[in-house]
């Protein structure tokens, strides 16, 4: 046998069996699986979700409102910015997100904090999808409104009257918002807070948490 | 079976894997793995089963937090397929590679029409043109995401033709073009204009996975043989080979796709794919 030979064997033994190693003892499949393939990169397919800003009922994937939301909701509106570790879009956002709510956090970080937003009290849930909890995580597809599957995705939740009860409602928006200015971006988001908050003003007092 | 309809019939097999994430009702809910492509397609794709290797990669060296995982991973996947098949892959199962199939009557007409093209592609030059893929590969997959969080998957032309231009059709109205829009737009017309001008031009000079696969080309299981003794240097076999190389003096050249055209081409046999033989 040439001596090629026995450099293919080599190479292919240590080559297939570091792969064959990772995938058995390593939770690499399940990270590409949950951080590319499930996720949907907006900067790579160069394109932003235009969502309709209007606060709706249904949930994404028709499950319930996660536990920390509807508690959270008896005592103000809730924002949460979903994002990935590695984001272009996210990057872009992150400055506005942190300005509008004068807070200061790492990427990385998932952070909930009580925020008074000029006199209304706002949840703030920053959730990198890369580190979340599994609670967290399954609250992504609950408000990806238009099932994008898409990050950076903004969510506001309020309540609004809902035909006899008061319930939850949410709305979202994705990516750099299709806007190129910051400024605008940053009005932008304004607004959807402002209209959160207003319909909490109206509807909160008939608002019950079981 | 000729040669190529086996290799059109791979090709075509290979990109229904690639694309195994459809619906059929309730009957079949699409497949969605954590495995990475060995070729050329975008995870953004609608269809698409697995994750591009280039974007894992840029994710493992993204503002140089080295997740080793993320880089080790899609290599070690490529590494061996590249030790068992060499470049075949590009030339019997990446889609992109499918795609320049079906381009290739363009630039092989304008070849014949215009002398020009032809000089250009038998100039000095040209061979020292196929070491861009490896820059595009080593500054755009691995240094910019280090040092500026730029990647290479902003800007893809084949994540905008297989991810963009699908998206857009299917969801009308339903998505705006964001900052990296347009330059990937120029990005992509550079890319039409390179497969229609020059036969697997992509793949030549630019294709990062190419340039990930060619170093395997001089230690893989399967390779193209050339019989020297029987070669009479006529030179079908070069003029068939859609990679530009000169055949008849090859011994496992980096840009073999192992295509098998110069085997099909060859009069005197004297071409041959050579598997686990060795003399």
């Amino acid at each position: 046998m040439k001596k090629i030979a026995a450099v293919q064997i080599a190479l292919l033994v240590l080559v297939a069996g570091a792969g064959g190693a990772m995938l058995m003892y390593t939770d690499v499949y399940d990270n590409i699986h949950d951080t590319i393939v499930s996720t949907l990169c907006l900067s790579c397919i160069k394109l932003d979700p235009v969502s309709s800003l209007e606060f709706i009922f249904e949930t994404g994937n028709g499950e319930e409102h996660s536990d920390f939301v509807l508690e959270n909701l008896t005592t103000g509106i809730i924002f949460i910015e979903y994002r990935s570790d590695v984001c272009t879009a996210c990057d872009i956002m992150a400055p506005t997100i942190k300005d509008i709510f004068d807070l200061s956090f790492e990427k990385e970080d998932t952070i909930y904090k009580l925020v008074d937003y000029n006199g209304s009290t706002v949840h703030f849930y920053h959730i990198n999808l890369d580190h979340a909890t599994k609670i967290q995580e399954d609250s992504f597809p609950i408000y990806d409104k238009d099932n994008r599957r898409g990050v950076p995705m903004f969510v506001v939740i309020t309540v609004k009257y809902n035909r006899g009860p008061i319930d939850p409602c949410y709305t979202a928006a994705y990516g750099t918002l299709g806007i190129d200015s910051e400024e605008e971006r940053r009005d932008f988001v304004i607004d959807m807070i402002n209209d959160g908050i207003k319909l909490y003003e109206q509807n909160y007092e008939g608002y019950k948490y079981h | 079976m000729i040669l190529r309809f086996k290799r059109l019939i791979s090709q075509f097999f290979f990109l229904f894997l690639t694309n195994l994430n459809f619906k059929i009702g309730d009957v079949f809910s699409g497949v969605k793995t954590g495995l990475c492509y060995p070729f050329f397609y975008c995870h953004a794709c609608p269809s698409a089963s697995a994750a591009c290797p280039l974007r894992a990669i840029e994710i493992g060296v993204y503002n140089g937090k080295w997740n080793w995982k993320f880089i080790l991973y899609p290599l070690l996947i490529i590494g061996t397929v590249g030790i068992l098949t060499g470049r075949a892959i590009c030339g019997w199962a990446c889609p992109i590679g499918l795609l320049q199939r079906g381009t290739a009557k363009v630039p092989q007409k304008l070849k014949k029409k215009y002398p020009v093209i032809k000089k250009i592609g038998q100039h000095k030059i040209e061979p020292y043109l196929r070491y861009i893929k490896y820059i595009v590969f080593i500054s755009l997959v691995i240094i910019t995401p280090i040092f500026i969080g730029f990647m290479f998957t902003d800007i893809c032309p084949v994540g905008y033709l297989v991810g963009t231009i699908p998206i857009s059709v299917f969801n009308p109205g339903g998505f705006t073009p964001n900052s990296f829009f347009y330059i990937a737009l120029v990005v992509f017309i550079l890319f039409l204009v390179l497969i229609f001008t020059i036969e697997r031009g992509w793949c030549r000079y630019f294709c990062p996975i190419g340039a990930m696969f060619a170093p395997f080309n001089k230690v893989s299981m399967l390779h193209v043989h050339v019989n020297k003794d029987e070669c009479v240097h006529c030179n079908l076999c070069a003029n068939a080979c859609p990679m530009g190389i000169d055949v008849p003096n090859m011994n496992r050249d980096p840009e073999c796709i192992l295509c098998g055209k110069c085997i099909e081409a060859c009069p005197k046999d004297a071409i041959s794919y050579e598997r686990w033989r060795y003399k």
